[in-house]
């Protein structure tokens, strides 16, 4: 029967364009259509990009964030056992209180990362993973404490196993986060710029304009009225809601540039500094641990330092270009870099020339540390820049979207209005 | 665009480097674990058979302090300022890190001393490099260290590369196992996980053992320690000496049975310079003659008993 009816149907339409009432019944046909998908498209465009935009904002890049966060804790509490351990005798309380604070702070951004997570994928693998191997680090921490404190040579080699578990596990786990963590981000810029839809509201809007033109040429050709009002109402509206969709979507791809060069882009250069920087430090550190010479933890020192210290590297950057309070801060942190390697090439000075008392002594001693906080100070100073210039950026590109969502379908079925009110008046005529 | 992109490549690539280059640690050794039969040291041919305890004799009286004969080694290490002695952090009574004061001392490291006394005329002229258990013979072998003195046995095989000073200390392999275990020897372990240093001459000899234990190897014998605190072997197997410092530590450990092997106790040095061999030797005579090896035992080693007459020196 279905196939009966269908050829029948095409060759009554196809019928119309031989008729004058014919062909004004296409016209409201294929107006009416374009205004419904124009509508349609508008509030898909403007939630595909608005869920997008704030789903980049409020997750993918927190997430990132996180995952940095949960990767320099972990350096940091590693660096900082291996200190405490060189310090002799107890812990100094200051090197305590920081990688309290370290493990606190690892805890608590994974905790977070496992709420922007979905349930499977190798995020979510991390995640579970750094949850568990952070908890048995922490054990092994506490009973190297516990056998330091009893003055038993065993807690050092608590200490070593600990120190193990985090470079050779925990570090590579997070190192995983944040890469999978940085994806999400490449993602979420393409959900947020949500091209399909914009296209596909484009052409509509476009081939709705198109029609509405043509119907108006057609009706001033056939009858004597050069305007008819509705259409050139609706065509006016069209006009409108088309400036209006491109001048939002333009707006919010602009913006979604602008945070992805000058937001997220610095943010991962800073965050690699970071990193960089407490991997430097902890070489030193383990260097003198290990007591052994120079061997492959400063070789890794030199690679990192060359790294960090490189023209275009993550520290020596245009950063001036985005910001120019940025730019001061990543100088003043490079500069504090460059002496803290100086400071470094005493130590191994003092090692290598048998003096190893005296070069554990600068090492942590009240000098270096200051100078490499410092480093440590001004890249914080320096995230935490480009992390409120991510946020202000992201709230600004999502504006407008929530708009197009409600007022693009709303324009789409006035311009519907228009068109059939318009040709429904000389379509009566023919009755 | 520019920037991101760059800064993107660039924060991969750093972070991949971090993680090729750390290694295990803080104390700074190689770390790999095997399962199964110890791999016996097979890759070399059978080593000239010879008798490990015999060394080069002393060359007429010591020189005295900051004296030290022209051209000869120990005048280099004088023009140095400070011998180096590579030992272990982690033997406690031999060579291990106070925690109090983050010092090396030790057995061993008393030894090392009373060289540097006899170079310098003060012990303190010292500098302690550790080094990994698998690293003492080509430490010595390639002048890294001016001399090993690490709970190392003296065997022919490690005498094809270094030279050894005679015997200071005759050592012997035990098991060390839970207090609660039932076993009187190391035979009694069959199928149970055992735990040594890779590089040592205790690891080998697991596979030697009838019952078929288990190996497991740790860079140093902390490790094992934190193994068997953990549960995660059930025994570990070394000198005797070693054993001592560990259950001293661990109130739950008990060494059982008799010694398995001789492990006669020698520092090692390069064999480039026979002189220093020979300097090294005329040492100990003389700590063995007029009590100082005594002394030195009963500061140390007092946990293993009332020291014993020193090891005879034997030359060649």
């Amino acid at each position: 029967m279905a196939l009966a009816t269908r050829p029948g149907v095409l060759r009554r339409v196809g019928g119309l364009r031989h008729t004058s009432p014919g062909r004004l019944q296409l016209f409201i046909a294929t107006l009416l259509a374009l205004g419904v998908l124009a509508g349609v498209f508008a509030g898909f465009t403007g939630s595909s990009a608005g869920s997008g935009t704030s789903d980049l904002g409020n997750r993918a890049q927190p997430l990132l964030v996180e995952a940095e966060t949960v990767y320099t804790a972990l350096a940091d509490a590693d660096t900082t056992a291996a200190q405490a351990f060189l310090a002799g005798g107890l812990e100094p309380s200051a090197l305590t209180r920081r990688y309290d604070d370290d493990l606190r702070r690892a805890a608590t951004a994974l905790t977070s990362a496992a709420r922007r997570t979905s349930q499977t994928g190798e995020a979510a693998d991390a995640v579970r993973a750094l949850s568990s191997g952070i908890a048995e680090y922490s054990a092994l921490v506490a009973t190297a404490r516990a056998n330091n404190r009893q003055g038993l040579p065993v807690g050092a080699s608590f200490l070593s196993e600990a120190s193990r578990l985090n470079r050779d596990t925990l570090q590579p786990q997070a190192r995983q986060l944040f890469e999978e963590a940085q994806r999400e981000v490449d993602d979420g810029y393409g959900r947020a710029g949500s091209v399909g839809w914009v296209a596909l509201l484009m052409l509509s809007l476009l081939a709705l304009l198109i029609t509405l033109v043509a119907a108006q040429v057609y009706l001033s050709r056939r009858t004597q009225r050069t305007f008819n009002v509705p259409l050139l109402a609706a065509t006016g509206v069209a006009l409108v809601f088309t400036i209006a969709a491109m001048s939002i979507l333009f707006t919010q791809q602009a913006r979604l540039d602008s945070t992805a060069n000058r937001g997220t882009g610095p943010m991962a250069s800073i965050a690699a500094a970071r990193i960089l920087a407490l991997q430097a430090r902890g070489d030193e550190a383990l260097t003198l641990a290990g007591r052994a010479g120079s061997g492959p933890y400063e070789q890794d020192f030199d690679t990192v330092s060359e790294r960090l210290l490189m023209p275009r590297g993550p520290m020596d950057n245009a950063y001036e270009d985005l910001d120019p309070q940025l730019g001061a801060t990543m100088n003043r942190a490079l500069s504090g870099f460059q002496s803290y390697v100086e400071a470094h090439g005493e130590v191994r000075a003092l090692d290598e020339g048998g003096n190893y008392e005296g070069a554990v002594k600068l090492a942590i001693g009240a000098e270096t540390t200051k100078t490499f906080e410092s480093v440590r100070t001004e890249l914080d100073r320096a995230m935490e820049n480009r992390k409120t210039f991510f946020t202000e950026e992201i709230d600004d590109a999502g504006d407008g979207l929530g708009l197009l969502t409600v007022g693009g379908p709303v324009l789409a079925v006035i311009i519907c209005v228009l068109a059939f009110l318009g040709l429904r008046a000389r379509l009566e005529e023919y009755r | 665009m520019r920037i991101r992109a760059a800064v993107a490549l660039l924060a991969v690539a750093a972070l991949a480097g971090c993680s090729a280059d750390s290694s295990p640690m803080p104390i700074a050794k190689p770390f790999t674990t095997t399962l199964g039969p110890s791999p016996a040291t097979t890759e070399r041919p059978a080593p000239p058979k010879c008798d490990p305890r015999a060394s080069l004799a002393p060359a007429g009286a010591l020189p005295p302090p900051g004296k030290m004969p022209a051209g000869s080694y120990m005048e280099t290490i004088q023009k140095r300022g400070r011998l180096v002695l590579g030992t272990s952090q982690d033997t406690l009574l031999f060579s291990s890190r106070n925690p109090f004061n983050g010092q090396i001392e030790g057995f061993d490291v008393d030894m090392g001393r009373q060289i540097a006394q006899a170079i310098f005329g003060d012990p303190g002229k010292i500098q302690i490099k550790v080094i990994g258990y698998d690293k003492r013979v080509s430490s010595a072998a390639d002048g890294s260290v001016d001399i090993v003195a690490d709970t190392m046995t003296a065997n022919c095989e490690r005498w094809v590369d270094v030279d050894f000073s005679t015997i200071y200390y005759e050592a012997g392999q035990k098991v060390l196992v839970s207090k609660n275990s039932t076993a009187k020897t190391i035979e009694d372990l069959g199928g149970k996980r055992i735990c040594s240093v890779q590089g040592s001459t205790s690891f080998d000899r697991i596979a030697t053992v009838k019952a078929k234990p288990v190996a497991v190897a740790r860079a140093a014998f902390g490790d094992c320690l934190v193994a068997f605190q953990r549960n995660e072997v059930d025994a570990i197997t070394t000198d005797d000496t070693i054993l001592a410092g560990m259950a001293v530590q661990d109130p739950y450990a008990k060494v059982i049975g008799d010694k398995i092997s001789e492990e006669p106790y020698a520092m090692a040095m390069s064999n480039e310079h026979p002189e220093f061999t020979r300097f090294v030797n005329a040492v100990l005579e003389r700590n063995r003659a007029d009590g100082t090896w005594k002394k030195t035992y009963e500061k140390w080693l007092s946990a293993l008993g009332p020291a014993p007459t020193p090891p005879k020196a034997k030359y060649r």
